[in-house]
C-alpha cells in the first residue's frame, strides 16, 4: 500500500484521543469492507493507530449491521473495546434504517457529520431524520453505484473520506486496490470511480440546532423483560410474536407487486414466499363466484424483495417494481388474523 | 549508537498489518507451521479455521486441514494427532469446548503437548454467541495450562510462545490461548509480525516427541486401564508438571521479549505502585477499564488494575505481591460460579490470600458482561469506586453481585400476538387413505384451498432473503394435519425464528444444541406417550413431533438422531439440506457435494472446493430400516405434501426421516428470486432425486431420464457462484469425478427402484 510522506495528524479527537466513525448499514451492502478497508488505509497507509470493528449477530443478509472506525495518532494506545458512542462522522448506507434503528444516537451538533445515502436534499434528510441539527451531507449511493458498476460502500467510503477531511486519497484508492485487486480486478475501474464520485458529489450543509428537534443522546438499550418480570428459563409465551417486527428495511429497493386482475387464485406465491407475505381469505371469487380462497394482497411488512413470487407466477400477476415508485402504504394489505 | 537502539536493530525484523485476533491466530498457525489442524466451527473462533483455509488454497501453508464431525470428533482428531509425534492445533468457543470436554483432561493426563485457541464466548442455555467467560472458566481445570491473551497483538505474541511452553520436556502439557469472542476474535488492529517466518521456527526449533504411535520399532502401550492405586501417582507427576509449567512461562516470556521487544508477565499491573483500591478483570476489558484507571487517577484516587496473562498456573504469589497494599478489591467475572457466591477469579484471588498471614485485601465480586453485554469506560469507573469505597470504609457491604442487569419496566405485559391454533383449524384438509394391501394414496392437496392451513410459523423471522428453509418448512407443514411440536437444531432456521423476547413459533417450539435434537424430541414423545398411560394426559391427544435439522446439525448430531432411528421413536426428522454450516458462514459441511466452494473449502491454485463427495443421509436412515424415508424439493410441491401427510402417517408406526434441499441463496452465490429453476436442475441432473422409502421399498417418484429432461450436472453447477470454477479447464478431472459419483448413485437407486428386496 502507498505510504503517507509526512505522519497524518487528526483535525479533532474526543477526550480518550480518538476520531470516530460509525457506519450503519443492513448486511449485504458492505460496510464491514468499508470498514476495514478505512482502517488499514488509516494504519498502514497513513501511519495512525486505530481499530475497526462491528457489531456481530449470525451471518445474514438484510439484518441491521454496525461498523465502527477509531482512529488515534501513531503513538497513542488503543485500549478501549467499547461502541463508538458519539462519533464524528455517521455514515448511514440504507434511509429506510432509520425506521427501525435509532441510527441517529449519539449525533452532536458541532461535532457529527452525518451522511446519507439518499436522493433527498441536506435539509430533506435533516427533516426525515429528526437531526438536532448540525453538518449534513448527502449522496445517491444508490443510483452512483448503479451507474459505475460498484456498490454502495464505495461511494459512501469516498463521502466519509472527505467528510473527515484527513483521508490521503492517494492512500485510500490503494487500499481499495489491495481489498479487490487479485479477485475483482474487472470492477476496479468501477470502484475507483465510485469512491471518486462519492467524494466529489456529497452536498454537504451545515444546519443549525434551531430547536425544531431534540437531542438524540446515545443511550444503552435496556430491556423491557428483566429479572424481575421475565419468565424463568427464557420461555416465551407470546407465540409468533415476531409478527410485530418490521422487516421492509431488508429490501433494497425492490418490491414485487401484485395486479389482481391478471391474478387466477393459484396458490403458487404462497408456496414460494419464505416470508409468508400473502394474505388469504375465505370468500366469493371474483372470476367463478364460487366459494373458495382468494388472495387480498400482499402485506409489505415483512417482504424482504427476494422476487421468489414474480418468478413463479406463470400469468403475470406478481411483477418486479421500485419501491420508491410506490405508494407502499396504499398497496399494503395488512392479514386479517394478525389484527 | 544508544544500547536499546542497538538492541533493537538486532531484533529480527517486524511488519505492521491490520489484522483481527482470528486472523492473526492463523497468522501465527502459519509461522509455527503446525502438522495438523483438527477443527470443528463454531461462532466466533470460525474464522481462524477459514483464513487458514483460505490462506491453504492460494499455496501458502500446508498445514493438514481436517473438519472433526463435531467439537468432540475434531478433539479426537488432535489427539490421536498429537501421539502420532508432531504439532497439532485446534479453536473453538463455548459449547464446542464443552462438547470436547471430555478429550481435555486425556490429552493432558496423557501428556501431549498442543494448541488450543479459545474464543471465548457464552455457554448455551438459552443460546447466546456473544463473548463471555463462562466457557474458558469451566475448562480451565482440565490439566492444561491457560494463557490469556487481551489483545490482538497478544493473540500473535502468545501462540508463538505457546508451543514453546507447553512441548518444553519438564512440562509436557498442552496449551490453551484464550481471547474474547468478538471484542478481541472480530476487532482489527495495528498488529507486529515476524516479516520471516523462520524466526518463529528458530525459536520453536523442530518438535521434539516423547514417545509416538508410529513408531513399530519402539512399540509402547499410551493410555493404558489405571486403577489405585496408580492414578493418584499419574495425577501427582501431572500436578508437578503444571506447576513447573510456571519457571518454563517465565523463561519464555523473556526469551520472547528479547527477540520481540514485547513483554509480557504473569500479571499486567496497571498503575498498581500506591494503589489502595483496584480492580482485577481479565481480558479485553481489562483494557477498556484501564482508561477508567486514568480518569480516577487524575481526580487523585488511588487506584490501580490488575489483569492475569496467565490463569494456570494461576499466578499465586505475583497476585499476593500485588495486593499487598491493597485495601480494596473488585474482582469482575465475566461468568459465574452459580452458587458458589463469586466468580472463578473471585473465588481463586480469594484462595490465594488465605496464603498470606498479613494480607487486609477486602475483595466483593461483580459478575458483569455475561452473554456479551458491552462494556463501558463508565462501567470500570462504577467498580473502581466500588473499591475505593471498601478500602475508604474498611467494609465490604455487597461482597456478591450481579452488575449491569436491569429489572425490566415494571408493569409491562408483553403484547400477545396469535392465539393458539386449534385442532379442528388445522385439520380436515389433506387425508392419507390406507389400502387393504397398505398402500398409502393421499387425499386433498391442492395449494389453493391448503392456504386456508393457519402457517405454523409467524411472518416477520430474520431469514436471508430468499431463504429456501422457510419455503421448504411451509410447504411440508402444509401435508400436515392438526397439533405439531417442534424441536429445532441449532442452525439458520433455529436463529432466525427466535430472538428473545421475539418468537416466530405459533405452535410449541424447543430447541436444543445440534449434538442432541433428536435424543431430546425422543424424550418429549416417550414423556407424552407415558402421561398418557398414566392417565395424565387424555388418551385420545394427538400430537405431530417434528424434528427440524440442518445438514451441519446433521453432522455433529448424527449419532442421535440414529439412536432415535434404531429405537423408532414415534416422530419426524426432516433435514434442510442447504449444503452447508450457513448460519456461521458457509463452513463445509459432509453433505457439500465434492468441489463445491465453502469458507472451509474455498477454490484455489492449490485446492479446488471440497476434496470428499457428499453425504447421503437419506441412505443411512434406509439403512435403519425405519418405517418412511423420502427426499423432497420445493420445485415439486404436491410431491413434498404428499410426502408430509404420509411422513405424519408412517410416524404412528415409528420414525419417519425426510430430506429437503434448500437454497441459500447467500452461500451458493445465486440471484435470490431463481431458486425454482436451480433446485429443478439439482433434481434432473440426478444429484438429488426424489424418492421414497415405504418399509424398505424404493420408489422414484420423478425421473428425469424417463420425462427426457435429465441434464450433465455441469447444467446445474454452472448456474451457482460456489461452483462455477468447476467449468474451467483446470477443474475439468473435477468435474468428471462428480459427474461420476452422481451416475453411479442414480443407477444404484434405479435397482431399488426396479427391486423390492434392494
Amino acid at each position: 500500500m502507498t505510504r503517507s510522506m509526512t505522519a497524518v495528524k487528526l483535525p479533532v479527537k474526543n477526550d480518550l484521543g480518538f476520531f470516530e466513525i460509525r457506519l450503519e448499514s443492513i448486511g449485504g451492502l458492505g460496510a464491514n469492507v468499508a470498514g476495514k478497508i478505512l482502517t488499514e488505509a488509516a494504519i498502514i497507509g497513513m501511519g495512525l493507530n486505530g481499530a475497526g470493528f462491528a457489531s456481530y449477530g449470525s451471518e445474514k443478509k438484510g439484518t441491521p449491521v454496525k461498523s465502527f472506525i477509531r482512529l488515534c495518532e501513531a503513538d497513542h494506545q488503543v485500549r478501549i473495546n467499547s461502541p463508538i458512542e458519539e462519533p464524528h462522522v455517521l455514515a448511514i448506507f440504507h434511509e429506510a434504517l432509520a425506521k427501525s434503528v435509532p441510527v441517529t444516537a449519539g449525533a452532536v451538533p458541532g461535532k457529527t457529520t452525518v451522511i446519507l445515502n439518499t436522493r433527498k436534499t441536506p435539509q430533506e434528510a435533516r427533516d426525515f431524520l429528526k437531526l438536532e441539527g448540525g453538518k449534513v451531507g448527502v449522496v445517491d449511493a444508490m443510483e452512483i453505484a448503479m451507474a459505475t458498476g460498484s456498490r454502495v460502500n464505495m461511494v459512501m467510503m469516498g463521502a466519509i473520506a472527505k467528510a473527515a477531511g484527513f483521508f490521503d486519497w492517494k492512500v485510500l484508492e490503494d487500499a481499495v486496490r489491495e481489498a479487490f485487486g487479485k479477485k475483482y480486478a474487472a470492477l476496479m475501474k468501477g470502484n475507483l470511480e465510485a469512491l471518486k464520485r462519492g467524494h466529489d458529489e456529497v452536498k454537504m450543509e451545515d444546519i443549525p440546532a434551531d430547536g425544531k428537534y431534540p437531542a438524540t443522546p446515545f443511550r444503552r438499550e435496556e430491556p423491557k423483560l428483566g429479572y424481575e418480570n421475565a419468565p424463568m428459563g427464557g420461555t416465551i409465551y407470546e407465540v409468533g410474536n415476531m409478527r410485530f417486527k418490521d422487516l421492509s428495511t431488508s429490501r433494497t429497493g425492490v418490491i414485487p407487486l401484485l395486479l389482481l386482475d391478471k391474478c387466477t387464485r393459484c396458490g403458487e406465491c404462497d408456496i414460494t414466499c419464505p416470508d409468508y407475505c400473502f394474505v388469504w381469505e375465505r370468500g366469493k371469487d371474483p372470476k367463478t363466484g364460487k366459494d373458495g380462497m382468494v388472495l387480498l394482497g400482499i402485506d409489505y411488512q415483512y417482504c424482504k424483495g427476494c422476487l421468489r413470487c414474480t418468478h413463479i407466477c406463470k400469468f403475470g400477476a406478481l411483477v418486479p417494481a421500485k419501491e420508491a415508485e410506490q405508494d407502499m402504504e396504499a398497496i399494503t394489505v395488512k392479514q386479517k388474523a394478525l389484527k | 549508537m544508544p544500547e536499546t537502539a542497538k538492541k533493537r536493530a538486532a531484533r529480527p525484523a517486524q511488519e505492521v498489518v491490520v489484522q483481527s485476533g482470528n486472523e492473526i491466530a492463523a497468522m501465527a498457525a502459519k509461522h509455527v507451521n503446525y502438522h495438523i489442524m483438527g477443527y470443528y466451527p463454531i461462532t466466533p473462533s470460525t474464522e481462524i479455521a477459514e483464513t487458514l483455509d483460505a490462506m491453504k488454497a492460494e499455496g501458502e501453508h500446508t498445514i493438514r486441514m481436517i473438519p472433526g464431525d463435531g467439537e468432540h470428533g475434531a478433539a479426537g482428531i488432535c489427539y490421536g494427532a498429537t501421539t502420532a509425534g508432531g504439532r497439532v492445533f485446534n479453536a473453538t468457543s463455548a459449547n464446542g469446548l464443552l462438547f470436547a470436554f471430555e478429550q481435555l483432561p486425556v490429552q493432558s493426563g496423557t501428556r501431549f503437548p498442543m494448541v488450543f485457541n479459545i474464543v471465548t464466548r457464552s455457554v448455551s442455555g438459552p443460546l447466546d454467541i456473544r463473548g463471555d467467560h463462562s466457557d474458558i472458566m469451566l475448562a480451565m481445570n482440565t490439566g492444561w495450562i491457560v494463557l490469556m491473551a487481551s489483545d490482538v497483538q497478544a493473540v500473535y505474541d502468545m501462540n508463538i510462545m505457546a508451543p514453546r511452553i507447553g512441548e518444553e520436556m519438564s512440562v509436557r502439557l498442552p496449551v490453551m490461548v484464550a481471547f474474547d469472542g468478538f471484542f478481541t476474535s472480530h476487532q482489527k488492529r495495528r498488529v507486529e509480525i515476524f516479516s520471516d517466518m523462520q524466526v518463529v521456527q528458530d525459536f520453536l526449533g523442530p518438535f521434539v516427541p516423547t514417545v509416538t504411535t508410529v513408531d513399530p520399532r519402539k512399540p509402547v502401550t499410551i493410555g493404558p486401564y489405571m486403577n489405585d492405586p496408580d492414578l493418584i501417582n499419574n495425577k501427582k507427576q501431572q500436578s508437578d508438571a503444571i506447576i513447573r509449567s510456571h519457571a518454563v512461562i517465565r523463561k519464555v516470556f523473556a526469551e520472547f521479549e528479547a527477540l520481540s521487544g514485547r513483554r509480557y508477565d504473569f500479571l499486567d499491573l496497571y498503575r498498581m505502585e500506591d494503589a489502595e483500591a483496584a480492580l482485577f478483570i481479565v481480558n479485553s476489558a481489562a483494557e477498556t477499564a484501564k482508561e477508567a484507571v486514568d480518569a480516577l487517577r487524575k481526580q487523585g484516587k488511588k487506584v490501580g488494575l490488575i489483569r492475569p496473562n496467565v490463569i494456570r498456573p494461576f499466578p499465586l504469589e505475583e497476585i499476593r505481591q500485588a495486593l499487598r497494599k491493597v485495601k480494596g478489591l473488585v474482582v469482575a467475572d465475566r461468568q459465574d460460579n452459580f452458587g458458589a457466591y463469586g466468580g472463578a477469579m473471585t473465588l481463586e484471588i480469594k484462595a490465594a490470600l488465605q496464603g498470606e498471614k498479613d494480607n487486609k485485601t477486602m475483595v466483593a465480586s461483580r459478575i458483569y458482561g455475561i452473554g456479551g453485554k458491552e462494556f463501558f469506560v463508565e462501567d470500570a469507573e462504577a467498580m473502581l469506586r466500588e473499591a475505593l469505597e471498601i478500602a475508604e470504609t474498611k467494609k465490604v457491604k455487597v461482597p456478591y453481585d450481579y452488575f449491569g442487569v436491569n429489572p425490566g419496566e415494571k408493569g409491562f405485559t408483553p403484547a400477545v400476538a396469535f392465539a393458539p391454533i386449534t385442532e379442528k383449524e388445522s385439520s380436515g384438509i389433506t387425508r392419507v387413505e390406507v389400502s387393504p394391501e397398505g398402500k398409502m394414496e393421499v387425499r386433498g392437496i391442492n395449494v389453493r384451498a391448503l392456504t386456508e392451513r393457519p402457517k405454523r410459523l409467524a411472518p416477520g423471522h430474520g431469514a436471508c432473503p430468499g431463504c429456501g428453509i422457510f419455503v421448504n418448512l411451509n410447504q411440508f407443514l402444509k401435508g400436515i394435519e392438526g397439533f405439531v411440536t417442534v424441536l429445532f437444531h441449532t442452525g439458520c432456521g433455529m436463529v432466525v425464528t427466535t430472538g428473545y423476547p421475539y418468537t416466530s413459533h405459533k405452535v410449541t417450539y424447543i430447541h436444543n444444541l445440534f449434538q442432541n435434537g433428536a435424543a431430546t424430541l425422543s424424550g418429549v414423545v416417550e414423556m407424552f406417550e407415558e402421561r398418557k398411560k398414566r392417565g395424565e394426559i387424555p388418551k385420545e391427544e394427538k400430537i405431530t413431533f417434528l424434528m427440524v435439522t440442518g445438514d451441519g446439525g446433521h453432522d455433529i448430531g448424527m449419532g442421535p438422531s440414529i439412536g432415535a432411528a434404531m429405537r423408532g421413536h414415534r416422530m419426524i426428522i426432516i433435514e434442510y439440506d442447504n449444503q452447508g454450516y450457513q448460519n456461521t458462514g458457509s463452513q463445509l459441511s459432509f453433505t457439500v457435494p465434492m468441489g463445491h466452494s465453502t469458507s472451509t473449502s474455498n477454490y484455489g491454485p492449490y485446492q479446488h472446493g471440497k476434496s470428499t463427495h457428499h453425504k447421503d443421509t437419506a441412505q443411512i436412515f434406509s439403512a435403519c430400516n425405519i418405517p418412511y424415508v423420502f427426499t423432497a424439493a420445493e420445485n415439486n410441491h404436491r410431491d413434498m405434501i404428499r410426502k408430509a401427510a404420509k411422513a405424519q402417517k408412517y410416524a404412528e408406526e415409528g420414525l419417519v426421516f425426510g430430506k429437503l434441499i434448500s437454497m441459500c441463496p447467500l452461500a451458493w452465490r445465486t440471484e435470490e428470486r431463481i431458486s425454482v429453476p436451480i433446485i429443478q436442475a439439482a433434481v434432473d441432473s440426478c444429484f438429488f432425486p426424489l424418492y421414497e422409502i415405504e418399509r424398505g421399498i424404493t420408489t422414484i417418484n420423478y425421473d428425469p431420464e424417463e420425462k427426457g429432461k435429465k441434464i450433465p450436472v455441469a447444467d446445474w453447477l454452472k448456474q451457482m457462484g460456489k461452483t462455477r470454477h468447476l467449468l474451467k479447464t483446470e477443474c475439468k478431472p473435477d468435474l468428471e469425478t462428480i459427474q461420476t459419483e452422481v451416475d453411479r448413485r442414480w443407477a444404484r437407486l434405479k435397482e431399488m427402484h426396479k427391486n423390492p428386496l434392494l
